[in-house]
């Protein structure tokens, strides 16, 4: 088969609408999230590792913006209740088809510049039995249309990825 | 006159182009072509030859869950670069569906967890092969991408980026290869037990590849796996190219002479690829092409929004809402240019310059940020070619570029498995 030649008006426009969501952006559009519950424990982990660059531009509206000094001695007193209150939105855990109430156990650093990436850890206490899991991961979808949010579930000895984003924000998993 | 004098001159290139035996071959009809002809001349090499992109992170797509490879998606719309119907679009007829799997802690039950979300990430690209056999078929060798091309197929060839699955067990490797792997990415970010990243924070741990790493690449080589240095430190490539006996891939990276990032290749390591027989293949990320440039207008407007907000702080949801409309809003207005395409040739012409016209190829790095102005999605591929026909490249080279310099490697690599394993009986 031929292939399709797009000509520049084609091109020009997509020029448009790849730039509108370029601007200010980290050049990865990605997050990395874990959620974990070993066989032997009575409790569900999770973690959740975000560009700090994108931290700041969608509470700050700015990713140079180091107003809020996540996990440095002068760390802002609002930092974590305006992270949590935007991760609200955009991101939960239902078990057994119940949300969990997020509060944030722990959270570092980790890299330097651009990879500069936040790691904040939830932990939920569990006795049940889940038999469903229920996430949803749309952090930074408001900033940037392509942005991937990769999930990696462990289960005791069961393991499972999923790639959650602005079109598939939800999956649940019946176990 | 002027013609004659044009012909005289390009007649000159092209001896001189032909007394080097790794310069490009300068096309000598160009300056009578108009833009419309030159553009279905490219078109027609487009088709003939074998269009191969060494690297795609598609199989993330791939765990999306209701994800379908055999519809097309809009990718200003869903961010996906690849599916089957862009690649026929495109005219892109192989690619290597890399399986990637984020670095995490390195102790038993890190690598045991890394080689299942490893196999998900392969079942999940043989299972959409198997499924869409009608329109693809999974390649293990480099005849296959032909075979397949004559069935009217596009190739479908699965690599490893990160070696983060191979764990501490060499035997993993061959596992992978009976799945079909074909390449496998050292490392990626951040060091692992292979090998030293080039972007780690913490800096290198091994100096380069690693003991245990060295070993592993013998077990690629005696395999017939390509190593992939994409993603490596220089020290990384240095010991990949002594240590390995079969020539090396960089299957997505660029030259630091045009674009300054640890992340592309130094006029040295391009003269050492050519040396080894090896191939860098170019990919399509914006910081890896430019610099990006100033946006002063942008930066202004910016300033002005910003000294006219409440503070973050004191904004509540409705009010960040309009402000986060408001960014957006000035986002479009103000708009920062992608790469494009010229950058890519600028990179192809800086390494033919450098290592010559047998050490380059393409690897897009669609799904894994690599999309840029004109090359956005597997849909636009056709417009590396044109620009290669633009600025006189032969067809001939452009058959090297879009596939047989890595489909060498990728026969060599094959040719001294076979060595080894024979002499190994």
């Amino acid at each position: 088969m031929k292939p399709k030649y797009t000509g520049n008006a084609t091109v020009l426009a997509l020029l448009f609408l790849l730039t509108v969501q370029t601007a200010l952006a980290h050049p990865l559009r990605l997050s990395l999230s874990e959620i974990e519950k070993a066989t032997d424990q009575e409790k569900l982990s999770v973690s959740l590792r975000l560009f700090l660059m994108d931290i700041r531009e969608a509470l700050l509206f700015d990713p140079e913006n180091d107003e809020l000094a996540f996990c440095q001695p002068n760390e802002a007193e609002n930092a974590e209740s305006l992270l949590l209150s935007y991760l609200d939105q955009f991101f939960y855990i239902k078990v057994n088809d119940k949300k969990l109430d997020l509060n944030i156990a722990s959270k570092r650093l980790h890299g330097e510049g651009i990879n500069l990436a936040l790691a904040v850890e939830f932990e939920f206490p569990l006795t049940e039995h889940i038999s469903s899991l229920e996430i949803k991961n749309a952090v930074f979808t408001d900033l940037f249309f392509d942005q991937s949010n990769i999930v990696y579930v462990y289960l005791g000895e069961e393991t499972e990825s999923l790639m959650l984003n602005k079109d598939t924000p939800i999956h649940r998993l019946d176990l | 006159m002027l013609k004659k004098r044009i012909f005289f001159f390009t007649a000159i290139l092209t001896v001189l182009a032909a007394c080097s035996p790794n310069a490009p071959t300068i096309q000598n009809d160009t300056s009578v072509e108009s833009e419309d002809e030159l553009v279905a001349r490219a078109l027609e090499i487009h088709d003939r030859v074998l269009t191969f992109d060494s690297h795609a992170d598609t199989p993330l797509r791939m765990i999306e869950p209701g994800f379908d490879m055999a519809e097309r998606h809009d990718p200003n719309e869903s961010g996906s670069k690849v599916d089957y119907p862009r690649m026929i679009e495109g005219g892109l007829d192989a690619i290597f569906f890399a399986a990637f799997v984020a670095q995490n802690i390195r102790d038993d039950e890190g690598n045991s967890r890394a080689k299942a979300l490893g196999l998900q990430m392969i079942d999940a690209v043989i299972a959409s092969t198997e499924a869409n056999s009608d329109t693809v078929g999974l390649a293990l060798t480099p005849d296959d991408a032909y075979a397949l091309e004559k069935e009217g197929k596009r190739a479908i060839y699965l690599a490893i980026e990160n070696g983060y699955p191979i764990g501490d067990d060499i035997s993993n490797i061959e596992l992978f290869y009976n799945k079909g792997v074909r390449y496998i990415t050292l490392v990626h970010s951040t060091n692992n037990d292979l090998a030293d990243s080039a972007t780690d924070s913490k800096g290198p741990e091994h100096q380069g590849i690693s003991p245990f790493g060295e070993q592993v690449v013998l077990e690629m080589n005696r395999l017939g796996i390509m190593v992939d240095v994409s993603h490596g430190s220089e020290e990384v490539f240095y010991d990949a190219i002594a240590v390995s006996k079969a020539p090396i891939i960089a299957s997505h990276s660029n030259a630091r002479a045009v674009t300054a990032h640890d992340r592309n290749m130094s006029d040295d390591m391009l003269k050492l690829m050519a040396e080894n027989g090896g191939v860098v293949q170019l990919t399509m990320l914006s910081d890896y092409l430019r610099d990006a440039p100033e946006n002063p207008e942008r930066d202004a407007a910016v300033a002005a929004l910003r000294a006219g907000m409440k503070p973050f702080g004191e904004m509540n949801q409705e009010e960040r809402k309009a402000a986060r409309a408001a960014f957006n809003e000035l986002n479009e207005q103000f708009p920062v240019p992608a790469a494009n395409v010229n950058d890519v040739v600028d990179h192809i012409d800086h390494i033919v310059k450098i290592a010559g016209i047998d050490h380059v190829g393409i690897g897009c790095d669609f799904d894994g940020g690599g999309g840029i102005d004109g090359i956005f999605d597997a849909s636009e591929v056709m417009n590396i070619t044109i620009e290669l026909v633009r600025r006189g490249y032969s067809e001939q080279d452009i058959e090297k570029i879009w596939s047989g310099n890595l489909m060498r490697v990728f026969r060599d690599v094959q040719r001294i498995a076979a060595e080894i394993q024979s002499s190994n009986v």
